[in-house]
């Protein structure tokens, strides 16, 4: 079998989910007998300038000229995957589209703002279809390579449309509003096997919400463990804020 | 011997003797009031007095994710059904919980029968340990009937301030307390201290609701068409931690995961929720309880209605884990009030 | 933690082998399956086997070829998922795993002596074909025998020439219907619902045997009805996700009941007060 061609890109983003790549220890050589690395900025110097059959794509779009870039990019590959929380629900960098542009990028430019050209923070599939996602910030490597193998063989993979919680609760964990902390657990999707409150740590919504989050019965939560709307709704755009985009362009 | 004698200052050594031999599983602290099965030692660790843990022992039983089938593609597609299994000793099971086994060994027994169940089952000692007093608000064990022993244990733990006194209930239970030699004989002073508990909890545990057992079934099913599950329907957020921390849930998914070698692979069962976002979709993607009110009731029918038709049984122990860990606030108790108040 | 090997376990599929393929229409494609040593599945119709294909997974597919006919059984597979994908790229001489025949049928034996009117829209032929075929072998068992058969445009017509050979019977009256019709499409045009009225039978001694998309149950129900047909002779097979077969893994099920156990084929009587049968 001959090895399909992958590719890495990134647009806006830290590029801390390529890392988790480089970070995959022993795992990474089985994936390397599976697939041939074509271009990866952050490992390696080689460029390709041909057609590849799977793109992985950290970021998300911020720019015109991003843009421009991930359409081309699409017409280059057979297979797009959105990599990372920035890629597939604009993730982190979607708070600034809680602002005016204008004013952001005062703040972050200084004087010469309007040498800095700016937009919307996007997912990529509000710009080119996507065929897979890998949520997460960042990404969660046994779901890497879970969605690398369903890209091989060419079958679709499901994101587990589910609460964090489930994965949590068959973890064992005690739950994070026991401990007196505000979780995203129960409205974000699954499919990181709680992998933060494994570790301690709680979860900050990173996978994107469930498909059919109960509105009102989060104000039922928020009232048991005596929680504020401001406090859930900052910690709600932490991660989400591209989601109210995507709202608006339903209603449209 | 029916009833045996283990001095408090005993109980170290009869988890630490077993431990040495084989796995033991008791539940510890786990900190913020809550508390799991864990693997131990000696008696160290063990908090004898605990409201029932995270997950029930059902993890034991049927684990959170279990192989059923390994294979190989690369020699003309071999495979093999598999189970997974231990030898070991659970310790420290309350009646709530026992009566979730046994809800679990029915399930599994009916045919076709779920051998990876069946075996692993026989590989399990459970030794019971009474509840003296409530562990909290949210238990509803007298309701259903499970607050005194009832069998489904090979050795039973009541503790009776400096010993405790142990029914010993089948061969394997007895030789537990042979091999370890630490138990003592049981005299009638002990036995009438036991009586003695047990009449004073008679005054304790009381119907938690107010309704008698047996109307249990006949008021679930005047309730089909019921408000109460609108009202479920709005507060519920389908997180599923009501059916997962559940010791008489059971149901699963099925899901098939290869070796990166694309060569070797295995079949294996994950704990599923009827409250999850798809669990009754169809391929062409219609779902059939859409409404997680549709879902809460089918999770309320599945512990009192449909199990008596099959089994002629609750599937509510009484245990209280899906009000204590629900995150909407939905209880179990307030459920069936208000089936009541509404029917009445 | 060791590891036992469990023989007879109920989750262990038989390697089978695809004996030969034929591609149907875009997203259908017939597979005739032979179990190892060439046993019979000894299936009754109606009733439904889980197929595996190893390193994808399991998906419940209805049996297609009647009884009657031994040796090999078909089914015949729309491509809506992970496995069902997986499942088209296979061909002739390729491997899949198959445990069942599960749940209840359609019970020919209850069905034999009667007159019987069968209403299939898009993918319910599947299934229904297999209890067709096994009454055309066993015709002089059974009463007068009507099929109704609809889809939504004439490309989606499944067993085509099968059903020209059903429609050439003396002993069988068969009428198509197609929501959209194209310019060589000869027969009707409308809802199969519309084809009842007109349907000369006797109600007491006929059987309605119904099976398609969820919407379609309660509007040709609600003519079988109009008809007087009794609820305990409309037979319904439902569509349900049976992920173990077994009656355990609840995917399947309809308040008390398991599709994959106590059903897929139940008789209208049986279902009509169960909230979400239907």
């Amino acid at each position: 079998m001959k090895k399909p061609k992958v590719a890495f890109f990134d647009f806006a983003c830290c590029e801390g989910c390529q890392l988790q790549i480089a970070n995959m220890g022993e795992l990474l050589l089985d994936v390397l007998h599976l697939i041939e690395v074509v271009e990866f900025r952050e490992v390696m110097s080689e460029k390709w300038d041909k057609d590849f059959d799977i793109a992985i794509v950290e970021g998300s779009i911020t720019t015109e000229h991003a843009v421009e870039r991930i359409k081309k990019l699409r017409e280059r590959c057979k297979v797009l995957i959105a990599y990372g929380a920035c890629a597939t629900i604009g993730g982190i960098n979607g708070m600034k589209n809680n602002f005016d542009l204008d004013k952001i990028r005062q703040t972050v430019y200084g004087k010469d703002y309007k040498y800095f050209a700016t937009i919307k923070t996007q997912p990529l599939d509000a710009i080119v279809k996507v065929d897979y996602y890998i949520n997460g910030c960042p990404v969660y490597i046994p779901e890497v390579v879970k969605v690398l193998k369903a890209a091989l063989a060419g079958l679709p993979y499901a994101v587990p449309d589910y609460s964090v919680c489930v994965e949590c609760k068959l973890a064992e964990n005690v739950c994070m509003y026991e401990k007196g902390v505000t979780c995203m657990g129960p409205i974000t999707r699954a499919g990181c096997n709680s992998w933060c409150i494994n570790n301690g740590n709680l979860c900050y919504g990173c996978r994107g919400m469930v498909s059919n989050p109960n509105q009102n019965g989060a104000k039922d939560v928020m009232e048991k463990y005596h929680i504020s709307v401001d406090a859930i709704k900052n910690k709600m755009d932490m991660y989400n804020t591209c989601r109210e985009l995507k709202d608006e362009q339903k209603k449209r | 011997m029916q009833y045996a004698l283990l001095k408090k200052d005993h109980l170290n050594d009869f988890i630490s003797k077993l431990a040495q031999e084989q796995k033991v599983v008791a539940p510890v602290s786990r900190g913020f009031g809550q508390f799991s099965f864990e693997e131990v030692a000696d008696a160290s660790r063990i908090i004898l007095k605990h409201i029932p843990t995270i997950l029930p022992p059902k993890k034991y039983f049927m684990p959170q994710e279990e192989t059923l089938l390994e294979y190989n593609l690369s020699e003309g597609q071999s495979m093999e059904a598999v189970v997974e299994c231990q030898k070991m000793v659970l310790f420290g099971v309350h009646t709530c919980d026992l009566a979730g086994i046994q809800c679990l060994n029915i399930a599994f027994s009916e045919r076709p029968k779920d051998f990876n169940y069946l075996i692993r089952k026989n590989k399990i000692a459970i030794v019971g340990l009474e509840c003296n007093d409530y562990c909290d608000e949210y238990a509803s064990c007298s309701l259903m009937d499970n607050h005194f022993p009832n069998g489904g244990y090979d050795l039973f733990f009541t503790d009776l301030g400096d010993f405790f006194i142990v029914h010993v209930n089948t061969q394997l239970g007895d030789e537990l307390i042979e091999k370890t030699k630490v138990f003592e004989r049981a005299d009638k002073s002990h036995m009438d201290t036991l009586a003695k508990m047990r009449e004073k909890k008679r005054g304790i545990f009381k119907n938690e609701v107010d309704i008698d057992h047996q109307e249990l079934e006949p008021l679930f099913k005047k309730s089909q068409n019921s408000k109460v599950w609108d009202e479920l329907n709005k507060r519920c957020v389908a997180c599923a931690n009501c059916t997962n921390v559940c010791p008489s849930c059971y149901c699963f998914d099925v899901t098939d995961e290869l070796q990166l070698d694309l060569k070797h692979g295995k079949r294996y069962r994950r704990w599923d929720s009827c409250q999850n976002e798809g669990f009754a979709k169809v391929s062409g993607g219609e779902s059939f309880r859409e409404k997680r009110g549709e879902r809460q009731k089918h999770r309320y029918y599945r512990k009192f209605l449909y199990p008596m038709a099959k089994f002629a049984r609750f599937f509510c122990t009484g245990c209280g884990r899906c009000s204590r860990t629900c995150m909407a606030k939905i209880n179990l108790k307030e459920t069936i009030r208000s089936l009541i108040t509404e029917k009445a | 933690m060791k590891k036992i090997a469990i023989r007879d376990s109920e989750y262990e599929p038989k390697k089978s082998r695809i004996l030969r393929t034929k591609r149907m229409t875009a997203t259908e494609k017939l597979f005739e399956i032979a179990l190892p040593g060439g046993k019979s599945l000894d299936h009754e119709p109606g009733q439904f086997v889980e197929v595996s294909v190893f390193g994808v997974g399991e998906a419940p597919i209805s049996v297609s070829s009647s009884p009657t006919k031994r040796g090999s059984f078909e089914l015949c597979i729309r491509k809506v998922g992970r496995v069902t994908e997986a499942l088209h790229r296979l061909e002739a001489g390729d491997d899949v795993g198959i445990r069942g025949p599960f749940g209840k049928g359609f019970s020919v034996r209850i069905l034999e002596g009667n007159d019987l009117l069968f209403v299939a829209g898009g993918l319910g032929i599947v299934p229904l074909r297999s209890l067709i075929n096994y009454v055309i072998d066993n015709r002089r068992d059974f009463g007068t025998v009507n099929i109704l058969l609809g889809c939504k445009t004439p490309k989606d017509m499944l067993f085509n020439e099968e059903v020209d050979e059903w429609n050439k019977r003396l002993d069988v009256k068969l009428n198509c219907t197609v929501d959209k019709a194209d310019p060589a499409w000869k027969g009707n045009v409308g809802l199969i619902t519309s084809l009842i009225p007109g349907i000369n039978l006797d109600p007491d001694r006929t059987f309605g045997v119904v099976v398609g998309p969820p919407i379609m149950y309660r509007f040709v129900i609600k003519e079988l009805l109009a008809k007087k047909i009794p609820e305990r002779q409309i037979l319904v097979s439902l569509e349900r996700h049976m992920k173990c077969g077994l009656g355990k893994c609840g995917h399947c099920q309809i308040e008390n009941l398991y599709c994959c156990q106590d059903g897929p084929v139940f008789t209208y009587d049986k279902i009509k007060n169960l909230k979400g049968a239907l």
